[in-house]
């Protein structure tokens, strides 16, 4: 055991000390997780405008107002979308910052105000984005506020109003006869007073009629017409939350590639440099110098993963669905990553193969396995070659437990061709590196 | 201690090792001396058991092949190359040998070995900031970290400027003196003739002779050469006993003197005594530098 974790320790000294190998084993994965995390929208704000999804199932003439006075804000880029579902993993999936639904019941316009009700507009957000969560919510109620005068202005809104009023004063029970002429007339005076503003004084009425609005809002300290109901996204299974769970994963695989890269070449370095040699001379069995190589690989890709996964929990919000599947998922992608060095150092006869021909075959692999555009990116010709790419099944691997809370049964098949891949590489290797011992 | 009977190995059509015995007794030094290609590495690879022979066998105190780990044990090598890790300091290099060898006490050897070497001030520097000679010194400290019977050296002065390579030779010395067994390769017949008890001349895979310096070339040499300069022109003597020839001459230089004929005094006198490079020019037809 001795020589064994001998080998191990050198070998992981060895890859701490090269700084090529440390960037592309650590800090690389790391870089590209959060780059292509923003690539692919999570964070990003085009600038400085917050991406909403604006849900309108509502065809008032409130609704439309809000909707058009958002697409109109300066502060906000819009995307208009069907379903409330669907704005929703549109936030999930870290495509927009919040989702703005303008319900069904802003049909009743100016009647849910005067019946004291209010008009409720619904707001979804990703609970990583709770600091934009409170400029949403302000800006809604500015927005609410400003369709106010262009409501009292507009006839036939005013005459629904009006008719509905009268209709509830007509089968209130707890008023007089008296109460209701004089709720009657009231109705009628101010029916009269608004039909006789102008087009171009509801029109002035409308520019100016924020502040009013704003007055009018003042006035009511404990009336709220406007209710922006914010709730915050639970995290769904089987769905990323933000496009870091997505890129993480990637990162962690282009982590264990470096790793690999780094183990692959110091085998064949250690042919070409004639250190194995002295290896070979020490009373120690292939065994033992494999076994000590693979516990080096595994703790380097096991320390690669920590730290890629601790980046994403700890800055980026992202939580782990399944942590002891997950713990399987990166044992299973470092041995495979493991195995895969010991084969490529097995083809590669020169250190320059090892770090031209190798490293590129790392990056083809890579790019088809999904470890720089996500899978669900591709053309289906992609997809269908990339399950010849070890990436492709590390990173399913890691994805089940980590976000997409997969079943065992799902989970099995990424871990069966991990595992498989492992022993392949571990066998084609082990007979390179074996082969001088059979004397 | 080690014996190597009618050893042959080819690599395709190039044959490196062509039917080589030899024997190296315990406790000398046994110089393996040939040119560059002349197949001194494979001997010593298929000594250590890193090549097996397509021919011939190998025992290593008498305890049979050190293709068998348990007999490995007994030897050390310090390989042509610097197998060494450069990213390493020499005391990890070290330590890590030893922990391979399963050394007790690693820590006191390492530190014996690197005072052995003289590097015990860069002991806990990275081999990679080394000077060529120092590499080498801590390439050979790397074969001894067991404390092997047998010590084989491949060339472990190639590429070291003189001062290292007295150092190096100064420590082989020590190691016989300590009672290591050594197989010493070197296409350096100073080297050789310095260093080794016994040598044996080896040239395209084959062993031509082997015995002291002085029986090879009493065998091989053939006379010293004495060379003469007189008046400007030089007239050589070949003889067994230079010395006396060189009375000889002398005493006529003398005579000639004392009978008033000039112009035949002695100007100049070299002795050529025959030496390793005379002894391979002799057996192989060509000189060991070519």
């Amino acid at each position: 055991m001795r020589a064994i974790f001998a080998i191990a320790r050198k070998d992981l000294r060895l890859l701490l000390r090269d700084k090529g190998d440390v960037f592309f084993t650590f800090v690389f994965p790391v870089v590209i997780a959060i780059l292509f995390g923003f690539v692919f929208g999570g964070g990003s704000n085009s600038g400085s405008k917050l991406e909403l999804a604006v849900v309108r199932e509502s065809e008032s003439v409130l609704a439309l107002g809000i909707e058009e006075d958002l697409a109109n804000d300066a502060a906000f880029e819009t995307t208009a979308f069907p379903t409330r579902d669907a704005a929703a993993d549109a936030v999930r999936a870290g495509k927009v910052t919040a989702a703005v639904i303008l319900p069904k019941s802003l049909d009743s316009g100016l009647e849910g105000l005067f019946s004291g009700q209010g008009i409720a507009i619904d707001a979804v957000v990703d609970p990583s984005r709770r600091a934009e969560a409170g400029l949403i919510q302000g800006k809604l109620n500015e927005l609410a506020f400003r369709q106010f005068p262009k409501l009292f202005a507009n006839p036939t809104e005013m005459s629904r109003a009006f008719s509905a009023a009268r209709s509830s004063i007509a089968s209130a029970r707890g008023m007089s006869p008296t109460q209701k002429l004089l709720g009657a007339g009231m109705i009628t005076a101010a029916e009269s007073f608004t039909s006789s503003i102008g087009d171009e004084d509801a029109s002035a009425n409308a520019s100016g009629g924020g502040g009013g609005a704003n007055n009018a809002a003042g006035n009511t300290a404990d009336f709220t017409p406007i209710r922006v109901k914010v709730e915050e996204l639970a995290p769904r299974a089987g769905r990323p939350r933000a496009s870091f769970d997505v890129t993480f994963p990637q990162g962690i695989v282009w982590g264990l590639a470096g790793c690999f890269g780094a183990f692959a070449s110091s085998l064949v370095t250690e042919r070409a440099r004639g250190t194995l040699d002295r290896l070979r001379l020490a009373p120690i069995t292939a065994f033992h110098l494999i076994s000590g190589k693979a516990i080096a690989c595994l703790v380097a890709g096991l320390l690669v993963q920590t730290l890629v996964f601790a980046v994403a929990i700890i800055f980026f919000g992202s939580s782990v669905a399944q942590p002891a599947m997950l713990v399987i998922a990166a044992f299973a992608a470092s041995f495979a990553f493991a195995g895969l060095a010991m084969a490529l150092a097995a083809f590669c006869r020169t250190e320059a193969e090892a770090n031209g021909a190798g490293r590129g075959a790392i990056l083809i692999l890579a790019l088809i396995g999904g470890g720089t555009i996500p899978l669900f990116f591709m053309p289906p010709f992609l997809r269908t070659l990339s399950y010849g790419s070890p990436f492709r099944w590390a990173v399913a691997a890691i994805e089940g437990p980590f976000w997409r809370d997969t079943s065992v049964g799902e989970q099995i098949v990424p871990l069966i061709v991990l595992f498989a891949i492992g022993f392949l590489g571990w066998i084609i290797g082990a007979r390179a590196l074996w082969r001088p011992f059979a004397r | 201690m080690l014996a190597l009977r009618d050893i042959r190995r080819r690599f395709g059509s190039t044959i490196a090792v062509d039917g080589l015995s030899l024997e190296v007794r315990t406790g000398e030094v046994f110089g393996l001396l040939g040119p560059n290609g002349a197949g001194k590495s494979t001997t010593i690879a298929i000594a250590t058991g890193l090549l097996a022979p397509d021919a011939g066998s190998v025992d290593l105190l008498g305890l049979g092949s050190p293709s068998n780990p348990k007999v490995r044990m007994h030897l050390g090598l310090a390989p042509q190359e610097i197998t060494l890790y450069a990213e390493l300091t020499a005391r990890e290099n070290l330590r890590f040998f030893a922990d391979l060898y399963g050394v007790s006490n690693a820590r006191v050897r390492v530190d014996e070995l690197l005072a052995l070497v003289e590097l015990d001030a860069r002991a806990n520097d990275r081999v990679a900031t080394f000077s060529g000679g120092m590499k080498r010194r801590l390439n050979l400290a790397a074969a001894l970290v067991h404390d092997p019977k047998l010590v084989l050296l491949d060339e472990p002065t190639a590429g070291v400027d003189p001062q290292s390579r007295n150092r190096i030779l100064e420590l082989v010395r020590r190691l016989a003196g300590e009672g290591k067994t050594v197989l010493y390769t070197t296409h350096y017949m100073e080297e050789a003739a310095k260093i080794c008890d016994r040598v044996g001349i080896v040239d395209h895979g084959r062993m031509l002779d082997v015995g002291t310096v002085a029986e090879l070339v009493a065998r091989h040499g053939g006379q010293s050469a004495v060379t003469i300069e007189r008046d400007g022109a030089e007239e050589r003597i070949f003889t067994a006993d230079p010395v006396a020839e060189v009375a000889r001459q002398f005493a006529r230089a003398n005579s000639d003197r004392e009978r008033g004929e000039v112009g035949r005094e002695v100007t100049g006198l070299r002795i050529e005594r025959p030496d390793l490079e005379t002894v391979f020019l002799s057996l192989t037809g060509r000189s060991l530098r070519e």
